[in-house]
């Protein structure tokens, strides 16, 4: 009645079911069709498997008699009985230990031949018997190390003898009897063996192949599809992490060859300072053998505009050079060709065919100056290729990727423009060295290295390149005081000394420093008109010396500028330092530590002066002073000097940069052309070298009267910083001589402001680091 | 009619289908209609391989043109004739006839080759298409990973639809195989294959057995007890510490399910082999295997007694031991699909019994009937709770009465379990199990 409208409740499992017993039972007629709401639960089996009769048959039979008739069985093959042998076969008997039976990990297995001797074998080994003994176990050891060595065919005799140290006579008789068996076999293996998958998946469908491993895909459960998913990611994110392990490593290995090679310098320097090898004679003589590479990230003194022209020094340059704003040819330094191998295979044949002349005379002054340096690389300078490669011209443009960025940490040199004094007249075939090097003098050992071409290395270090030459006997009896002082000052003297020694100490004010150029401004003029050398000396201790400005404090500094990187104090020494003694350079390495504390506190003290940001100022200050110190600091100075420049008077640079660029291709040097164009053109890809390079130009030829020369080689230096260092120098030179000739005084507002900075200092200077802070933030980061 | 014309004999190819004679249990002649599925001609006499319709592969074999019934040869039907050698399924076992065998012979209707079978032969593909496996380059897709046994039969093709080997001599037994096992191919033209009774080692003579014998010093499963009560122990084998043994398990072990798949390495399972010891050493006696990690909440991949131990109440030990591990694992479980007819039996008598011994000793606290929820009774036996239900079904205890439902426990149903009982000796005594599950999932791979 109720069963048509009834509908049962699905079956709750978690519901109690009460049990009802034999009599208890109620009358289940109401129940019977209700039965079937309860949903019936699939068997398990296969449908067709489920109809097979005899499984009907007994599920029948067990319904209905609730057990199991021996004739309603499911029949089955049958298994025959006993084996009579099965004692004989399995001798001996087995305990039953106490203890529940622990297998050992490793009791299993020991070795045993696979291998089974059957009654085909046992007639050989009767055979063989005569003449031998030979054992079954023996027997089935060989056959085994035999077939486990072979794969479809046997291996060959000769590699039987090798793997069985067995009597000749028995082995090849055993190997013969194999070969013949192996053809009667009909599996592979004599020791039958489970046939395996093989990888190119020819297998796959082979019935006889089974244990096939089983890929590497994870099983996932199947209710969550995403697993799989999410395990490919995390293998990705376990592949990345161990990367990044991997580069932490390298890193933590990177540094400490660093801290190493920083240690190994400092015993040079110190074991030098022991032998007195002040002039740095025991070092070259030692260390001209050597790979270049060691020699001299030694401050030497650089000016070679020259270089710039062969596009070989160019490409070199940049190679080299981002690291080094300064003009300086440096071998690459071990950390760089760490990093950048290709770059020095390029650069190497190149340094390598300018070199050897060169190298008798190598001067190497101050090694001391890397030491700084070291501590700035370790911060990782050597990621990014600062673009201040020393060749302004040609890569202005194409640089791309490698536009010169400053780096925190880098000091940059302004390149030297000098004319060589009385170096000897150009030889034919001594043309192109010269058009890549040029004569050089160190200011510290105070003497000329003949001629070199200079190069920045890390940190602010410069590297001589010097190549061997005729001349190099009488350069080296020249005096560096004779072109000194002109020399000096365009190297070194940029815009940015000035900007520095007027944040620094007013009190050394620019004058003096722009007398000195003056003075030799004349000399150079006529030494670059008449001869096309440039004239490279570190530093211009001299003419702070001279300029007589009351910092004998200043020129301990300048003479670490000279030799080794500078605080900012040793840039502030470099404008007045004293480049007179060698020792100094000496001392000045030594006291290089202090130097940078002294330098630092200085800059504090500039920075409330100059009112500059401490942030960037901290940074500017630094490398410009290290690379003051080095060398050309000044030339990092410039760049700020000019940034700010830039930044206030766009219009006004820009209109120096053509008057450079006009100046510069009289210059003669390519690169210088190319630089200063770039630099007019302001086509620099990054804008912030741009800038500064736009701004240092003017400056030069606006050339201050007294600054004029310093200003000629300041720009010539932002460039090279900027961009490449060495190149601007000729046009900085030759603007710096008009200058100087005009004795103008910059009207330009770039101009004026490293006028300013010149003279008046404190103003300008403030503006010119202002704006350098600025530019500097970015350009830094 | 025995000695048909020889040219007839000719004219019989895999898919014609007749009666053959074969004795029953009572030994006597029937003649079921069974299906040519090969040929051979051995010394010049025909053999040929029959499956007697509507019956287990595992009586399927090889006759003598003499037991044939020529009269009523029935050539197969054109779809059927193709697919017998690629292995689709025309050379298998039709599909189910709900008549008896002999009627179907009667009728000598043998219209249903096969098609209408196939759908159903498809079910629980999982991940694998037996579609794209077909239609592609014609190789099929490598089988799940999971679990051990096929469940549809894209991989059966004649060669594993046919036993292989003839016969296995495994310490005292000699045991005729039901089913294709992937024995090296070399070793199946033995008349008989000798195992190593102890570490299941195949070989190809009783000569080779007797070397290996001197170099085998096995006398129980390369594992560790962990089961001991009188004579009957359980070995518990890493499937991936030992290789070899498994394997050799398992090819032992497939002669005799037919489901089993041997596609894939034996690495995630663990295998339980039961033994009986004598002065000889530990017998094995039948085994099962089980995943160390399941999905699916299979706590039994494979399950097999040894023919010669069928029908003496230990795979109902072997059943029972199995749900001891889940106890102690603290989880149900239940027996990989599909399960064989002798599987379903076998279990379906164990759940039974082990229901209604529960439903049986169950008192009433208050004076009240007794009551006992689905999900009581499954975590007291550790058997899932679908299976409990299905069970109760099959013995039909279910009821619906006055709104709620409520199991009754018949006379009948109560003597037959109380006979039943009397007769199972054998059961699992939980104290003698020392067993640690491991969380194979916080071990890597397996």
């Amino acid at each position: 009645m109720s069963k048509l409208s009834f509908r049962a409740r699905a079956l709750d499992a978690a519901k109690p079911l009460p049990i009802y017993r034999n009599g208890d039972i109620p009358d289940l007629n109401d129940c019977v069709s209700i039965n079937r709401a309860v949903p019936q639960m699939p068997t398990g089996m296969e449908k067709e498997e489920e109809s097979e009769h005899h499984l009907q048959r007994a599920i029948c039979a067990q319904q209905v008699f609730r057990e199991k008739k021996e004739c309603m069985v499911i029949p089955v093959p049958e298994a025959e009985g006993n084996i009579n042998y099965y004692d004989r076969l399995y001798k001996g008997e087995f305990r039953q230990p106490k203890q529940l039976i622990h297998i050992q990990p490793f009791g299993l297995d020991y070795e045993q031949p696979d291998y089974d001797m059957d009654s085909e074998d046992e007639t050989l080994l009767n055979r063989l018997n005569r003449k031998m003994e030979l054992k079954p176990l023996q027997f089935e050891i060989m056959v085994d190390r035999l077939e486990k060595a072979s794969a479809n065919q046997l291996i060959t005799l000769p590699e039987a003898k090798l793997l069985l140290n067995e009597d000749d006579y028995l082995l090849k008789s055993v190997y013969d009897y194999l070969v013949r068996k192996r053809k009667n076999c009909r599996g592979p293996s004599l020791i039958p063996q489970v046939k395996q998958e093989k990888r190119d998946g020819s297998t796959n469908n082979d019935a006889y192949v089974a244990f096939r491993r089983r890929t590497e895909k994870m099983q996932t459960r199947k209710n969550r599809k995403n697993d799989e998913a999410s395990y490919e990611k995390m293998l990705k994110l376990r592949r990345e992490f161990s990367r990044t392990v991997t580069i932490l490593e390298m890193i933590k290995k990177r540094e400490k060859s660093k801290r190493e090679l920083l240690h190994l310098t400092l015993e040079v320097v110190e074991k030098r300072f022991q032998m007195s090898d002040f002039s740095g004679e025991v070092l070259s003589e030692v260390s001209v053998p050597l790979a270049e590479k060691t020699v001299h990230p030694a401050p030497i003194c650089l000016p070679n505009g020259n270089r710039h022209k062969t596009e070989n020094k160019v490409k070199s340059h940049k190679s080299t050079p981002k690291h080094h704003p300064h003009n300086v040819t440096v071998k690459a330094e071990p950390h760089f060709d760490f990093i950048r191998p290709h770059k020095k295979s390029s650069r190497k044949p190149k340094l390598d065919t300018l070199r050897p002349p060169s190298r008798p005379e190598r001067p190497h002054t101050v090694n001391t100056a890397d030491i700084k340096q070291y501590d700035f690389h370790s911060s990782g300078e050597d990621e990014n290729p600062q673009s201040p490669s020393s060749e302004p011209d040609e890569e202005n443009d194409p640089d791309g990727a490698f536009v010169f960025r400053r780096r925190a940490g880098c000091s940059y040199l302004s390149p030297l423009t000098e004319q060589s004094d009385g170096s000897p007249p150009v030889l034919a075939g001594l043309d192109a060295m010269w058009q890549r090097n040029a004569l050089t003098a160190l200011s510290v050992p105070r003497r000329c290295v003949g001629v070199a071409r200079r190069r920045l290395g890390r940190g602010g270090r410069f590297l001589l390149d010097r190549p061997s030459s005729e001349l190099d006997r009488a350069l080296r009896h020249l005096d560096p005081d004779t072109f000194c002082p002109s020399v000096t000052h365009s190297t070194f003297a940029p815009l940015p000394t000035d900007s520095h020694m007027d944040t620094h100490t007013n009190t050394h004010s620019p004058s003096p420093f722009r007398t000195t150029p003056q003075r030799s401004l004349a000399q150079l003029l006529s030494d670059i008109q008449a001869c096309r050398w440039r004239y490279f000396q570190p530093r211009p201790l001299h003419q702070n010396q001279r300029d007589e400005s009351g910092r004998n404090a200043l020129h301990e500094d300048d003479r670490k500028g000279g030799g080794v990187t500078g605080t900012s104090s040793s840039r502030n020494t470099v404008l007045g330092g004293i480049t007179e003694e060698q020792f100094q350079t000496h001392q000045q390495q030594l006291v290089q530590m202090q130097q940078q504390q002294l330098a630092q506190s200085q800059q504090q003290g500039l920075r409330p002066s100059s009112n500059l940001p401490e942030r960037p100022h901290v940074h500017v200050s630094n490398t410009a002073s290290l690379d003051t110190l080095s060398k050309t600091l000044d030339s990092a100075s410039a760049q700020f000097a000019a940034s700010a420049v830039v930044s206030t008077p766009n219009k006004d640079g820009k209109t120096h940069n053509t008057a450079v660029n006009g100046i510069l291709p009289n210059s003669g040097s390519s690169r210088q052309n190319k630089f200063s164009s770039s630099g007019s053109s302001s086509v620099r890809p990054s804008g912030a070298s741009s800038k500064p390079l736009l701004a240092v130009p003017q400056s030069l030829p606006h050339g201050h009267g007294p600054l004029s020369s310093v200003s000629a080689v300041s720009p010539a230096h932002t460039h090279l910083n900027s961009a490449r260092p060495c190149a601007p120098s000729p046009p900085a030179l030759k603007l710096a001589t008009v200058a100087s000739s005009l004795d103008r005084v910059p009207k330009v507002t770039p101009a004026s402001a490293i006028d300013s900075i010149g003279r008046d200092k404190n103003e300008p200077e403030r503006l010119a680091l202002n704006g350098i802070e600025t530019t500097v933030a970015m350009e830094v980061t | 009619q025995n000695y048909v014309v020889s040219p007839r004999l000719m004219e019989i190819v895999e898919g014609c289908r007749l009666p053959v004679l074969r004795k029953n249990q009572e030994n006597e002649d029937e003649w079921p209609l069974a299906e040519i599925l090969s040929v051979k001609d051995t010394l010049g006499r025909k053999l040929f391989y029959v499956h007697y319709i509507d019956f287990n592969k595992r009586l399927d074999e090889w006759v003598t043109p003499d037991r044939l019934d020529m009269k009523k040869l029935q050539f197969p039907k054109k779809e059927a004739k193709t697919p017998t050698k690629n292995g689709l399924p025309g050379s298998r076992p039709s599909s189910p006839e709900r008549e008896v065998v002999r009627e179907t012979a009667l009728n000598g209707t043998t219209r249903r080759v096969l098609p209408p079978s196939q759908p159903g032969r498809k079910r629980k593909t999982c991940g694998t298409d037996e579609d794209s496996q077909d239609s592609s380059d014609g190789i099929p897709t490598a089988p799940r990973m999971t679990g051990s046994l096929v469940s549809d039969r894209s991989h059966d093709d004649i060669i594993t639809r046919m036993k292989n080997i003839d016969c296995i001599e495994l310490g005292r037994h000699r045991l005729k195989p039901w089913y294709f096992s992937p024995y090296p191919q070399e070793l199946t033209t033995l008349p008989i294959l000798y195992l190593c009774e102890f570490c299941l080692k195949y070989l190809k003579s009783l000569k080779c057995l007797q070397r290996h014998l001197t170099k085998c010093n096995l006398r129980h499963p390369p594992g560790n007890e962990i089961y001991r009560k009188g004579t009957i122990s359980f070995f518990e084998i890493d499937g991936r510490k030992n290789k070899t043994y498994s394997q050799n398990l398992c090819l032992l072990a497939k002669c005799f399910l037919d489901h089993k798949t041997l596609y894939y390495d034996t690495d995630p399972f663990l295998f339980y082999v039961m033994t009986e010891y004598d002065c000889k050493g530990f017998h094995i006696v039948g085994y099962f295997s089980k995943e160390k990690e399941s999905t699916e909440d299979y706590n039994v991949a494979c399950i097999l007694t040894l023919p010669p131990y069928q029908r003496r109440g230990y795979g109902k030990l072997l059943i029972e031991f199995s749900y001891e591990l889940s106890k102690v694992e603290g989880k149900t479980g239940t027996p990989e699909k599909p399960l064989s007819d002798l599987g379903l039996l076998s279990y379906r008598s164990y759940w039974s019994q082990t229901i209604l011994e529960i439903l049986m000793d169950l008192k009433s606290d208050n004076g009240e009937r007794p009551q006992i929820t689905i999900n009581e009774i499954s975590e007291i036996t550790s058997v899932k709770k679908e299976d409990v239900i299905s069970t109760l079904q099959y013995l039909n205890l279910i009821n619906y009465y006055k709104g709620q439902y409520i199991l009754t426990l018949s006379e009948d149903i109560v003597d037959g379990h109380e006979r039943a009982m009397q007769k199972r000796h054998l059961r699992i005594d939980p104290k003698c199990l020392h067993f640690t599950p491991k969380d194979w999932s916080k071990r890597g791979k397996w």
